[in-house]
C-alpha cells in the first residue's frame, strides 16, 4: 500500500503544482486573479481535440497549436476587457469569472457535451514502479511537471523578460520608472498563465477526457494550492501541491474517498484563518503583522 | 384594361385564399390545441438530452399519425423541455425545482414526463407536483425506491406521479444475479465495490454488498466516490492488492471514464461490471475510451438502449432512434421515454379526456407491450412492474463491450451473447461452485 500511495501521492502533486502554476504566475505578476482559469483549461483541451480530430493535424502539432491558442487567448482577455477595469480587484475577479462562466457555457451550447471527447495519451504502454503499476502517460506527466518548474525558474531569473516580469511583481511603479511597459507585461503574464494551463490542459486531459464540468474543479484546486503556498509564490505552489495532493491520496485511502474533496476547502480555510498570506507569500504579510 | 382588370381580380382573389387559408389553419389549431408535455430534464447531460431525443421521437411518429385520440378529436402532442442541471456536482435542488414549477405555470405543461433525473431532486419535486396536480411520469434518473414506496405510504396525495423505469432495488437484484450466475460459471466469490457519493449508487452499493455477503462471497471493501472525483487509483490498487475478481461500480458522473481507463492503465485483474454509468453505457464509449472499455459490462437499466429482440418493438425503436438522431440509443432514459409517450397517448385515448383523475385512473389500468417488454403500473405504489421476461414485464438489460460493440449479455431471456472473462483474470482453481 505505501509504495502505492506514495508513487500516487507523486503524481498528484505534480496534476495540482501543474494545474495551478498559470494562475499563481499571473497573479504574481499582474496581480490579476484569472477566475477564467477552469474555462481556460477545458478550452484547451478542447481546442488541442479540434485540431487533432477536425483539422486533422499531427497530435504533437495540435498540442502546440492549442498552448499557443489558449496563450493568446489569455493575451485577449487582458487587452480587450481587463485592461479596463484595471486594478479594481473586485471588477477583476468579476470580469474573469464572468468571461470563465460564458466560455463553459458557450462550449456546451456548441454540443461539447458529454464523455465523448479525449485526448490520446503522450506515450502508450505502462510499467512497474516500486511494485505499482503506472502508465507511461502519467510518468510523462510527471517530467513535464518537473521541467516545467525548472524551465519557468530560469525564464525568470536569466531573461530578460523574466526579469522584467519579477520587477513588476515586486514593485509595479518602480518597474515603470525603470522603462517596463505596465500593460505589456500584463498581457504577458496573462498569456503565460493561460499557456501554461494549456500545457497542463493538454497534459492531464489525455488521463480521462474533456468536460466543462471540470473546469469549476479546476479552478477550486488551483486557488486552494495558491492560497495554501501564498498566492504569488511559485515555490509555494509546488510545496503546497506535495502537501494537498498527498493529503487528499492519504485521505482517499484511510478515511475514505468521499472526504476529498473536503481536503481543498479545508486547505483554504486553515489558511485564511492561521497565516492569509499562504506558506511562501509576501503580499500580506505586513498586514497580518501590523 | 381588359388586362389591368384581370390582374386585380387575380390579386384579389389570391388575397381572398389567402386569409381563407390562414383563418381555417387558425381555426383548425384552436380546435385541437397541442397536448403540453413537459420534460425537466438535465438535457446538458447524456440522461437528460437522450430521453428528449427519445420522447421527440415518439411524438413525432404519434403525430404523423394525426396525434393523440382526445375523445371526439384528434390532438398533437408538444414537448417543452427544460434544463434541470440536477446532476451536476453538488446536486443543486433549487435549480430544478424552478423548471418543474415554469414547466407547470409559464410552459402550461398538461403532463410531465422526464426528470428530475437526480433522485434527490425527484424526491423533493414530488410535493410541488402533487401540489398542481399534474401527472408526472418519470423516464429517466431517479431510482431510488424511496420514490414509490413514498406513493404507496400516501396515495391521495402522490397519485398522480408514476415511474416507468426500473428502480435500484430492482437494478441491485439483476446485479446479484448477474454475479451468481458468475459464481456458478467460473467460481468467483471476492468482490469490491466502487460507487458514487449519491443516493440511489450508495443504495445500490449497499444492498448488492448486502445480498452477496449473504449469499457467500467475500465483499472486500466498498468505496464512494464524490461526483467529479478525478482519480480512482488507490481505491483500483485496493482491489487488486485484496484479489478482488469482480469489480462492482456504479458512476452515473461522466468522470467514469477516467476509472475505465485507468483499471485499464493500472491492469487491474477483474470482470469489471458498472451498472448505469454513462461513458460505459453510451455507444461512443469505445472511441472515447480508446478501447479501454473492452470487457465492462453496463446496464442501461431496461432493454432496448442496448440491441436486443425483447419484444417486436425493440428493433423498430433501435433503427427509428439510430435513424432519427444519426447515434444509437444512447443511456438508460432511452428506451424508457420514448414507451412512456405511446403509454400516456393511450391512457388519455382510454379516458378520453385530460383530466388528470382519469387519465390516472387509465394509467393505472395500462397494459402494453413497449420496448422493453410488458408496461404495466402496481396500483399502489405507480412502479413499473419488472420482470426477466420481457411478456411478463420491464425487463432490464446488461451489456458487455466486445470487439467495439455492445452485446447484451443478461437477463438470459434475452442474451445474445456471452460474458468474457478479461485475460488478466485467472479463473479460481476447481472453477465453477
Amino acid at each position: 500500500m505505501l509504495p502505492s500511495l506514495l508513487v500516487y501521492g507523486l503524481i498528484n502533486s505534480i496534476t495540482l503544482a501543474l494545474t495551478a502554476l498559470g494562475f499563481s504566475l499571473t497573479y504574481g505578476i499582474s496581480r490579476v486573479a484569472n477566475f477564467a482559469h477552469g474555462a481556460l483549461y477545458v478550452l484547451a483541451g478542447f481546442s488541442a481535440w479540434f485540431f487533432l480530430n477536425r483539422l486533422h493535424f499531427n497530435y504533437y502539432l495540435s498540442v502546440l497549436l492549442s498552448v499557443f491558442f489558449i496563450g493568446l487567448v489569455g493575451a485577449a482577455i487582458y487587452r480587450l476587457a481587463l485592461i479596463r477595469v484595471r486594478g479594481m480587484p473586485l471588477l477583476e475577479i468579476i470580469v474573469t469569472f464572468a468571461l470563465g462562466t460564458a466560455t463553459l457555457e458557450g462550449l456546451r451550447y456548441f454540443g461539447f457535451l458529454g464523455s465523448n471527447y479525449s485526448l490520446p495519451p503522450l506515450i502508450r504502454g505502462s510499467i512497474n514502479l516500486f511494485g505499482v503499476p503506472v502508465d507511461n502517460h502519467r510518468i510523462a506527466l510527471v517530467l513535464i511537471g518537473a521541467v516545467l518548474i525548472f524551465m519557468l525558474w530560469l525564464f525568470t531569473r536569466h531573461t530578460r523578460i523574466g526579469l522584467a516580469l519579477r520587477a513588476m511583481a515586486q514593485d509595479e511603479q518602480a518597474a515603470m520608472m525603470l522603462g517596463i511597459d505596465s500593460d505589456r507585461m500584463a498581457t504577458l503574464s496573462l498569456a503565460l498563465g493561460a499557456a501554461l494551463v494549456g500545457i497542463a490542459a493538454v497534459v492531464v486531459l489525455p488521463l480521462g477526457f474533456i468536460a466543462t464540468e471540470s473546469g469549476g474543479n479546476i479552478l477550486v484546486s488551483s486557488i486552494a494550492v495558491c492560497i495554501l503556498g501564498g498566492l504569488e509564490s511559485p515555490p509555494g505552489v509546488i510545496v503546497a501541491s506535495v502537501i494537498i495532493g498527498y493529503a487528499q491520496i492519504l485521505t482517499v485511502a484511510y478515511l475514505g474517498p468521499h472526504y476529498q474533496m473536503i481536503v481543498s476547502l479545508a486547505a483554504i480555510l486553515v489558511t485564511l484563518i492561521l497565516k492569509p498570506s499562504g506558506l511562501f507569500g509576501k503580499q500580506k504579510e505586513l498586514e497580518e503583522r501590523v | 384594361m381588359r388586362t389591368r382588370s384581370l390582374r386585380e381580380f387575380s390579386t384579389a382573389l389570391l388575397t381572398v385564399a389567402l386569409v381563407l387559408f390562414f383563418m381555417t389553419a387558425s381555426w383548425a389549431q384552436q380546435k385541437s390545441p397541442p397536448i403540453i408535455i413537459g420534460a425537466p430534464l438535465p438535457t446538458q447531460y447524456l440522461y437528460g438530452w437522450d430521453a428528449q431525443r427519445a420522447m421527440l421521437l415518439a411524438i413525432e411518429e404519434i403525430n404523423a399519425k394525426g396525434g393523440v385520440q382526445v375523445g371526439n378529436v384528434r390532438r398533437p402532442f408538444r414537448l417543452e423541455a427544460l434544463d434541470t442541471r440536477d446532476l451536476e456536482p453538488g446536486v443543486p435542488l433549487s435549480e430544478a425545482l424552478l423548471v418543474v414549477e415554469k414547466l407547470i405555470l409559464e410552459k402550461k405543461a398538461d403532463f410531465l414526463m422526464g426528470g428530475p433525473a437526480r433522485s434527490e431532486a425527484a424526491l423533493a419535486a414530488m410535493d410541488l407536483i402533487a401540489k398542481y396536480k399534474k401527472i408526472s411520469i418519470l423516464t429517466t434518473g431517479a431510482l431510488t425506491p424511496a420514490y414509490h414506496r413514498r406513493i404507496a405510504e400516501n396515495y391521495n396525495k402522490y397519485k398522480y406521479l408514476f415511474r416507468i423505469t426500473s428502480d435500484a432495488g430492482q437494478l441491485s437484484k439483476e446485479a446479484v444475479d448477474l454475479f451468481e450466475s458468475l459464481r456458478q460459471e467460473h467460481g468467483f466469490d471476492q468482490i469490491f465495490i466502487m460507487v458514487q457519493d449519491v443516493a440511489h449508487a450508495r443504495a445500490i452499493g449497499e444492498l448488492v454488498g448486502k445480498n452477496l455477503g449473504g449469499k457467500g462471497w467475500k465483499v472486500l471493501g466498498t468505496e464512494v466516490y464524490p461526483t467529479g472525483a478525478l482519480d480512482y487509483s488507490t481505491g483500483l490498487l485496493k482491489a487488486r492488492d485484496q484479489k478482488a475478481q469482480v469489480l462492482f461500480v456504479w458512476m452515473d458522473h461522466p468522470e467514469i471514464a477516467i476509472l475505465v481507463k485507468q483499471w485499464k492503465d493500472l491492469k487491474i485483474p477483474t470482470v469489471p461490471i458498472a451498472g448505469i454509468s454513462s461513458a460505459v453505457e453510451h455507444p461512443g464509449g469505445w472511441a472515447s475510451t480508446e478501447g479501454a472499455v473492452a470487457y465492462w459490462v453496463a446496464s442501461p437499466a431496461n432493454a432496448g438502449n442496448a440491441p436486443s429482440n425483447a419484444t417486436p418493438l425493440t428493433t423498430k425503436f433501435y433503427e427509428a432512434y439510430t435513424k432519427r438522431w444519426l447515434v444509437e440509443p444512447e443511456g438508460y432514459g432511452t428506451s424508457t421515454s420514448y414507451t412512456a409517450v405511446y403509454v400516456l397517448a393511450d391512457a388519455i385515448r382510454r379516458a378520453g379526456s385530460l383530466d388528470a383523475d382519469r387519465v390516472v385512473a387509465a394509467l393505472e389500468k395500462t397494459d402494453m407491450i413497449g420496448v422493453y417488454g410488458k408496461v404495466s403500473f402496481d396500483p399502489k405504489s405507480h412502479q413499473v412492474i419488472p420482470s426477466d421476461d420481457p411478456k411478463q414485464g420491464a425487463v432490464g438489460t446488461w451489456f458487455q463491450w466486445q470487439d467495439r460493440k455492445r452485446v447484451v449479455v443478461w437477463p438470459n431471456t434475452i442474451a445474445v451473447g456471452k460474458i468474457r472473462i478479461p485475460p488478466d483474470l485467472s479463473v479460481p482453481k476447481g472453477g465453477a461452485k
